[in-house]
């Protein structure tokens, strides 16, 4: 059990800066998760916390303690690999009971132990098999299985689900989740689907280029986000330009689309703002005295729960939302929207 | 539908023709062996094919003669000895090849297989001259390391690509429960490429007790290798025992190949 705080991590590999600055800090029995597209430096904060690799600078420490000259062998975290990395000579308990035997744990603490963690994970009778004849669920639930077995302080997990289909996805990802809260175990958690991070995750940190663009929690990410591209990556999003924008106690007064509404937002906007508007923050307006923008129906797609449609406003700008199933709306309709302010959120306005 | 083509063309007209290739390729492989197979159970007086009658004549004669038994065992030893100490040095060598990157990696593995790319019978003087200066000319250990130096690439080339195929994901996975280095390469490395190390060892050893150039430049006084031994054999006496000699060391070759079959088997079960 364990707090953890990443200071100012920077890592190059030849003349790329891989990292550059991250900071992270996770309280004990926080699952802590690391979002970002592809080459942002994910796996590279992970496998400096695991000592795989040597930042060029910044610190790691654990409870007060600082573990950057610790060899990965004498830290003591579990480590949960995309690819599993189950040794294939080995049985299931073999795999499993290799740390415990690394150990010299007597043999029965050693099968107690193995037998635990089994259970913890739902494999019971697989014990000898070998990692080739079982599926990949359930090889990743052994890696899970070995990782747990030595009661590590930390937990690391890099996209332990990426190679799973989306059911095994759901069950597995419940199961780390699960097994996490119940332990206790602090852990970081990397990924590149938002709602994973979204839906397991106390603290989530979205990094950019080898930077944290926002830390903190899955709903601030996803309500507050700091800059476009935390809300980009973090679910559906429209943004609109604004036009004016004047900050008052509590928020902003702009002008958006024609339209003027008071706005909570980023503090510390000055002039160029955009207004952030999930599509849960958009309806229909039965009629057009309720409409903050009016515009029209440029595409509908009828998905089961609800319809998908995007609405064209006189400005140019678009607005995709979510639509009641039975709502009727056609291609072409002129459509009154209305917004819940409550809803909306204003960022700093960046220039691509 | 249209006529099943292929790089090579039509191929109801090409199959037959790579039929008979194929078929004329082995007759020109296997004639060799077939003639000496068959020549070494004659029962007459001359190396011929077809045997005339069949007997085990020629290889009573082979275990009668001491420089022909002599020979055999010498080979047997040095090619024993070559294999363990190549494979030996070939894992430590490979290991070093994985953390050595970038531009020198290209040049390390190149260097590792020099004894390949350069003329045998110039490595075979060079190491005459180097192992006179040390004093080791025409000796056992001389003619030994000849060898070793001669069969080393063999080795190389086959734990190296075992190697490669242990993902770093398992020795980080074996640090991250605790093992050390030597743990990590005893517990997971070393049994992951053992049929590649098996396979390796073996090669080093077929070509060891093939070698003739290096061995009739280093050998000891009055100490032969099989194929030295046979050649002086063949000057003197044109007898089907050279035959059974070949036959020998032919049996010894396809044991080694079924060997190795039966590892490649294995390395694919993982
Ligand atoms: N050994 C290496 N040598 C050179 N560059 C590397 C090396 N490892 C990673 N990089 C680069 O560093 C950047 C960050 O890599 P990292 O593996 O941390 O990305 P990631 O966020 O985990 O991405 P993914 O989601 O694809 O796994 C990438 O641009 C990658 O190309
Ligand atoms: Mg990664």
């Amino acid at each position: 059990m364990a707090a953890v705080e990443v200071r100012d991590l920077r890592k190059r590999y030849g003349s790329f800066l891989a990292l550059d600055g991250v900071s992270l800090t996770a309280q004990t029995g926080q699952l802590v998760t690391l979002l970002g597209p592809s080459g942002c430096g994910k796996s590279t904060t992970l496998r400096c916390l695991a000592g795989f690799l040597d930042p060029d600078g910044g610190s790691i420490s654990i409870d007060g303690s600082d573990i950057l000259g610790v060899p990965a062998n004498r830290r003591g975290f579990g480590v949960v690999f995309q690819n599993y990395a189950l040794f294939p000579h080995m049985t299931v308990a073999g795999n499993i009971g290799y740390g415990l035997k690394l150990q010299k744990r007597p043999k029965t603490e050693m099968a107690e132990r193995i037998a635990d963690a089994m259970r913890l994970v739902r494999l019971q009778g697989l014990e000898d098999r070998y990692p080739r004849q079982i599926s990949g669920g359930q090889q990743q639930r052994v890696a899970l299985a070995r990782a747990l077995v030595l009661r590590p302080r930390l937990l690391l997990l890099d996209e332990p689900l990426a190679n799973l289909d989306a059911r095994l996805r759901d069950e597995v990802r419940w199961l780390i989740r699960d097994v996490q809260q119940e332990s206790g175990i602090t852990a970081f958690y990397v990924t590149h689907d938002q709602s994973e991070a979204m839906a397991m995750s106390d603290m989530v940190a979205v990094m950019k280029e080898g930077r944290v663009a926002q830390f903190a929690t899955p709903r601030e990410i996803y309500q507050k986000p700091v800059e476009r591209y935390v809300a980009d990556f973090t679910g559906e999003a429209n943004f609109l330009s604004c036009t004016r924008v004047a900050p008052v106690a509590g928020g902003y007064d702009i002008e958006v689309a024609g339209a003027h509404l008071r706005v909570a937002g980023v503090p510390g906007i000055r002039d160029r703002a955009e207004l952030l508007l999930r599509p849960e923050a958009l309806s229909i307006a039965p009629d057009t005295g309720q409409a903050l923008f009016q515009g029209r129906v440029e595409k509908l797609a009828f998905l089961g729960a609800s319809q998908h449609c995007e609405v064209r406003l006189p400005d140019g700008g678009a607005l995709k939302l979510a639509v009641q199933a039975n709502r009727p709306v056609g291609v072409g309709d002129q459509a009154g929207i209305r917004i819940d302010s409550e809803h909306a959120w204003l960022m700093p306005e960046v220039r691509q | 539908m249209t006529d099943q083509t292929n790089t090579f063309g039509n191929r109801r007209v090409m199959a037959p023709a790579f039929g008979l290739l194929i078929v004329l390729l082995y007759v020109f492989l296997l004639a060799p062996l077939v003639t000496i197979v068959g020549a070494s159970f004659t029962g007459g007086l001359l190396m011929r094919f077809p045997p005339e009658g069949l007997s085990l004549q020629w290889y009573r004669e082979f275990f009668a003669r001491q420089d022909l038994v002599d020979g055999l065992l010498m080979s047997l030893r040095i090619g024993t000895v070559t294999a363990v100490v190549t494979t030996a040095v070939a894992i430590m060598a490979g290991l070093a090849g994985q953390v050595i990157s970038g531009r020198w990696s290209g040049w390390f593995q190149i260097g590792m297989t020099l004894p390949l790319l350069v003329p045998e019978l110039l490595t075979a003087i060079g190491l005459l001259f180097f192992l006179y200066k040390i004093e080791l000319g025409k000796s056992v250990i001389g003619l030994q390391i000849g060898h070793i130096l001669m069969s080393f690439p063999y080795a190389y080339v086959s734990i190296v690509a075992a190697l490669r195929q242990v993902p770093v994901s398992l020795e980080e996975a074996s640090a991250s429960l605790g093992a050390s280095g030597w743990q990590t390469f005893r517990l997971v490395i070393l049994p992951l490429v053992m049929p590649g190390v098996a396979m390796g060892g073996i090669f080093a050893f077929i070509n060891s007790f093939d070698l003739y150039t290096v061995s009739l430049l280093l050998k000891p006084l009055g100490g032969n290798t099989l194929p030295l031994a046979l050649f002086d054999f063949l000057t003197y006496e044109f007898k089907p025992t050279a035959a059974a000699a070949a036959t020998i060391s032919i049996l010894l070759s396809i044991l080694g190949v079924a060997l190795v079959q039966r590892l490649v088997g294995l390395q694919r079960a993982f």
